[in-house]
């Protein structure tokens, strides 16, 4: 008899006996899983699936059960918690020798990176997504793009932005959407706008699950530095090249050059690489700004942050414009009560 | 009328057995995607099951995902009908709709 349970990771008992059974799939159970659908038969596992906010991941099936209805079970099961819980819009990772198990499951194919890992959605918001983009398409030979978290909005974004509007006949700006930053994003994205007031060539896009989110690249959320994974990297790229620069006509892309920060380096890195490939659709030039300095240091949000745990306010005003510094005084006082 | 419709599904993606999905939509009127193992023969008919089943309890300003593994029709309308009670919130059945 196969039965069905629900794991939570908080559960570390079970929750070692998943990532043993994951283990042999060379899958890595991901920190971010809230809970397994662990199936079993006579006490040992042959199947589990993790759900992790709106993403299914960590989905395996024992070998000697494969071919028998087990994924479709484990798939009910596993929808069946998520829409529980009130998760309508679903991402799912999968190899992508798989993708036709769980389109049988209403899972469609959006984009994969090398041969190891396939996003899938249950719903279809990437094409009215790409509609929505092409509507705000501007004529000009030069079309830059930035994507950018900042946590919060300093003279370095400023800088950046300013440099890539120089040079462009228009600039699309992204703003990462996750609420995983200390700052949340509407305060981000209102600083954003305050701190750019003024630039004409620039559309300011509010985010979506499509840039730099928790379903394209989670890693980048993992407070863990050491944990980069190019995949993820790859797959958020692929996504922004193929599916969304296209709809915008864009040309280039603009990243900070990064000293510090271990997971954007990788990234720009990674991103001059694979926007460049000739391929299906238009290459994208990546161009690294120069960061602006501060007393020998570069100017960055992890600094202001840094600056903001020790209260040195003095600092501050000399790396944020002045609307992120009124916003983080307003910030501290409220802590100070 | 103006119903509250919450999200809702009801069974299973195996064989011979539907995975059904009801959410609220804002335009009125009742849409239905399906996807199904025998769509080429029997898409028509499904739909039709499944619309008559909507339309016996008013339903209206509600997308219907079906998920379909070759159901029969006694299936299809009991599947359809569980997500209908759920997604009105009704936990007293009115058999005459039924």
């Amino acid at each position: 008899m196969i039965t069905f349970s629900l794991v939570p990771s908080t559960s570390t008992l079970r929750l070692a006996k998943i990532k043993e059974f994951l283990a042999l799939f060379e899958l890595e159970c991901s920190e971010d899983v809230e809970s397994f659908v662990v199936a079993k038969e006579d006490a040992k596992i042959i199947a589990c699936g993790g759900i992790a906010g709106k993403v299914l991941k960590d989905i395996a099936i024992d070998g000697l059960y494969q071919g028998k209805h087990l994924a479709l079970k484990l798939m009910s099961e596993l929808l069946h918690v998520a829409y529980e819980a009130g998760r309508q819009e679903l991402f799912l990772f999968t190899k992508p020798c798989y993708v036709e198990v769980f389109e049988d499951c209403g899972f469609k194919y959006i984009t994969q990176a090398a041969k190891t890992i396939a996003l899938m959605e249950n719903h279809q918001n990437l094409e009215p997504y790409c509609k929505s983009l092409r509507a705000l398409r501007v004529k000009g030979n030069k079309i830059g793009s930035l994507v950018v978290n900042c946590n919060p909005f300093t003279l370095g974004h400023l800088h950046l932005v300013k440099s890539a509007c120089a040079t462009c006949d228009w600039v699309h700006l992204f703003v990462v959407k996750e609420d995983a930053s200390y700052f949340p994003y509407v305060t981000r994205l209102a600083l954003i706008r305050e701190g750019l007031e003024g630039i004409k060539n620039l559309t300011i896009h509010e985010g979506s699950d499509y840039i730099i989110s928790k379903a394209t690249f989670p890693t980048y959320f993992i407070k863990d530095k050491r944990k980069i994974d190019s995949l993820f990297t790859e797959l958020d790229l692929n996504l922004f090249r193929n599916h969304l620069a296209p709809q915008l006509g864009i040309t280039h892309r603009f990243v900070g050059e990064e000293p510090l920060c271990v997971v954007t380096h990788e990234y720009n890195q990674q991103m001059k690489k694979c926007l460049a490939q000739v391929g299906v659709m238009p290459s994208i030039e990546v161009v690294e700004i120069k960061r602006i300095y501060h007393a020998n240091e570069p100017i960055s949000a992890s600094r202001v942050r840094k600056a903001m745990q020790d209260g040195d306010i003095e600092l501050i005003s000399h790396l944020v414009p002045s609307s992120t510094l009124y916003a983080i005084q307003n910030i501290l006082k409220k802590q100070e009560k | 009328m103006q119903q509250n419709i919450i999200p809702s599904h009801a069974g299973t993606l195996e064989s011979s057995d539907l995975f059904v999905r009801i959410l609220p939509k804002k335009e009125g009127g009742v849409s239905i995607e399906l996807e199904s193992s025998v769509c080429e023969i029997y898409a028509d008919a499904i739909k039709k099951t499944v619309l008559e089943c909507a339309n016996a309890f008013g339903a209206d300003g509600m997308s219907i995902i079906v998920q379909d593994k070759g159901a029969l029709d006694y299936v299809i309308k009991a599947r359809v009908q569980t997500a209908l009670l759920r997604a009105f919130g009704m936990n007293e059945l009115d058999w005459s709709v039924l």
